[in-house]
């Protein structure tokens, strides 16, 4: 697919600069567009129990944010070093940045060692085709240097945040830099009412990196994403398989699930699996493992809308898209949700 | 947890970035090849780090230097890790097989596969006490059977047998064997494989560092057996 077609315009007052509890308000508090083949309704998040029915399944990452954003100095001065795939202890991908809210490419360069406060960083190699991206080898373990003095990976959008602002109900493992957002708005009361309209919610474990940016090769396929861990237990493997024999759909909540489901799918259905995926779901993989996908709304000319899609097709995913600029929904990830069927919701 | 590891055809390529990121780790590095200069450049290049790594020049090939090797990780307090990375690429340019050099073949089978294979007789004894992993360095070409690369794909097509079947033998004893295809790498032996060519495109060996990384934290046992390609779109283990 050709890679402009992943264009789309959305003015910057779109943009969510704070959660909703900044507001005094509820997580719960946004806005949910509901998109299917039939078109799109307009509902509240409080409404998801009401968009699914009994037997459906919401699989969820239990991965929760670590403060991954670092104040380094080195041959270019203060700059900004945000880790972003935890590979061994000390061996992880960063992405240098002159600051929160001006990325690179920085000149720096193989061998160039970055001070973090008395900890040091090696800088490698880039990553094979992400030049932004970085390998670093620490000279102590990457946990411990962030325990110390690490803040949330933020953007120019947005100021950092105290870090349980980035975590969900679901977040239990540490390992993500940015916060695997769709789940966000999902409270416990929301979560009672999903479990008493009859759906059920099964874990993965999908640790992010730092959030792609524009795709710059001339063809979405072409580009290329590095490998982030995951884990689909066994238990959760059964669910999603027992759920579609049984006529029931799988919804994913967020890009992160379907990245760990449609790695782990094979033509028997989903298998138990964990290790690293570099997995692209993009229009030409398709989409096997999931019926619906939960999420927020993605910026133009990425990766996340490539997955969008492979689910429903891309013409549809501009449409939703083009509405919700109309309806003037929020972005990012203190923003509005959205809620993609593949099928009709034949009721 | 400092460990003691043992890498052949550690003074350039894989080999030498391997060896740096284990004594990054702080891990103890017995570092080995053929060239006695290069591989003591090699090991001055690590002498900051703060895993300690010990050269030992000499060909794996040779029963008195795998004898060595394994005295050397015996006084280090054993062995955890075996790296069987040294390989022989054979003639160059790369024949047809049919017109390949019978003596130049049995080398490469020599240093690809039999020396491997010694490394792993001699080392076991040690190995089992730390219930260790050996990594067999492979190679695409061991499933290739690209033009060119018979000889050489035939050696590790033997040598990713040998891994699985020492695997399945060595379970009870709790020590782990894998095959690695490292994929294509910026390194002489792919430059001497594309004489001429620029091969500046390829990936430096780091590309391949968060493999090993992720690959040292599972435990042996749970990734024997298997034959992981170290660029791949997915490492996996049953969870």
């Amino acid at each position: 697919m050709n890679t402009q077609e992943l264009r789309f315009e959305r003015p910057e007052s779109l943009f969510a600069s704070a959660p909703a509890e900044m507001r005094g308000a509820s997580r719960d508090d946004v806005r949910l567009l509901v998109s299917a083949p039939d078109g799109h309704e307009h509902r509240r998040f409080t409404d998801l129990p009401s968009a699914l029915r009994p037997g459906d399944l919401l699989v969820v990452n239990e991965s929760a944010t670590l403060p991954a954003s670092l104040a380094a100095e080195g041959r270019l001065g203060e700059i900004r070093l945000n880790l972003s795939t935890r590979f061994g202890p000390r061996l992880w991908t960063a992405e240098p940045r002159w600051s929160p809210a001006k990325q690179g490419p920085l000149p720096v360069r193989e061998g160039d060692v970055l001070r973090v406060g008395d900890a040091r960083a090696r800088l490698l190699s880039p990553y094979p085709g992400i030049p932004r991206l970085w390998f670093v080898h620490l000279d102590r373990p990457g946990e411990a240097i962030l325990a110390e003095r690490g803040e949330p990976i933020h953007y120019g959008y947005a100021p950092a945040y105290p870090l349980e602002t980035y975590q969900t109900l679901f977040s239990r493992v540490p390992g993500s830099v940015e916060m695997p957002s769709a789940a966000r708005p999902i409270t416990p009361r929301v979560r009672s009412a999903l479990l008493d309209t009859g759906v059920r919610i099964a874990p993965i474990l999908l640790h992010t990196g730092v959030s792609s940016l524009e795709i710059e090769a001339a063809t979405v396929e072409q580009q290329a994403l590095y490998p982030e861990p995951f884990r689909v237990p066994a238990e959760t493997a059964r669910l999603v398989n027992e759920t579609r024999a049984r006529g029931g759909r799988v919804v994913a909540v967020g890009t992160t699930v379907v990245r760990a489901l449609e790695t782990a799918w094979s033509p028997g259905g989903v298998r138990p699996m964990a290790g690293f995926t570099r997995h692209y779901v993009n229009p030409a993989t398709g989409v096997r493992a999931i019926d619906g996908l939960l999420t927020g709304l993605h910026d133009p000319v990425t990766s996340h809308l490539a997955m969008l899609g492979a689910l429903v097709g891309i013409g549809r995913v501009k449409d939703a898209y083009a509405e919700a600029v109309r309806a003037r929904y929020l972005w990012h990830e203190f923003g509005d949700s959205h809620l993609l069927w593949r099928a009709p919701a034949a009721s | 947890m400092r460990k003691v590891a043992l890498v052949t055809g550690a003074s350039r390529g894989l080999g030498l970035e391997l060896a740096r990121f284990l004594a990054g780790e702080g891990h103890s590095v017995i570092a080995t090849a053929r060239g006695e200069r290069d591989l003591a450049a090699a090991a001055a290049g690590l002498a900051g780090l703060e895993g300690r790594v010990v050269p030992l020049a000499g060909d794996v090939a040779d029963a008195a230097h795998r004898a060595a090797l394994v005295d050397a990780a015996r006084r280090l307090g054993g062995l955890d890790l075996l790296v069987n990375n040294a390989s022989d690429l054979g003639q160059t340019p790369l024949p047809p097989l049919a017109e390949a050099d019978l003596d130049r073949l049995r080398r490469t089978l020599e240093v690809n596969l039999i020396a491997p294979l010694a490394l792993v007789q001699a080392a076991l004894p040690l190995l089992r006490e730390r219930r260790g992993l050996v990594v067999d360095v492979s190679s695409d070409a061991a499933l290739g059977g690209y033009p060119g690369w018979g000889a050489y794909g035939a050696s590790k097509a033997a040598l990713d047998l040998a891994t699985r079947t020492l695997a399945e033998e060595n379970r009870a004893s709790g020590v782990g064997f894998v095959s690695v295809d490292p994929g294509d790498m910026r390194t002489r032996m792919h430059q001497d494989a594309y004489p001429g060519q620029d091969i500046g495109d390829r990936p430096l060996p780091s590309a391949t560092l968060p493999f090993w990384a992720w690959l040292l934290e599972r435990e042996p046992l749970e990734v024997s057996g298997r034959r992981y390609q170290a660029q791949a779109t997915l490492w996996e283990v049953a969870p």
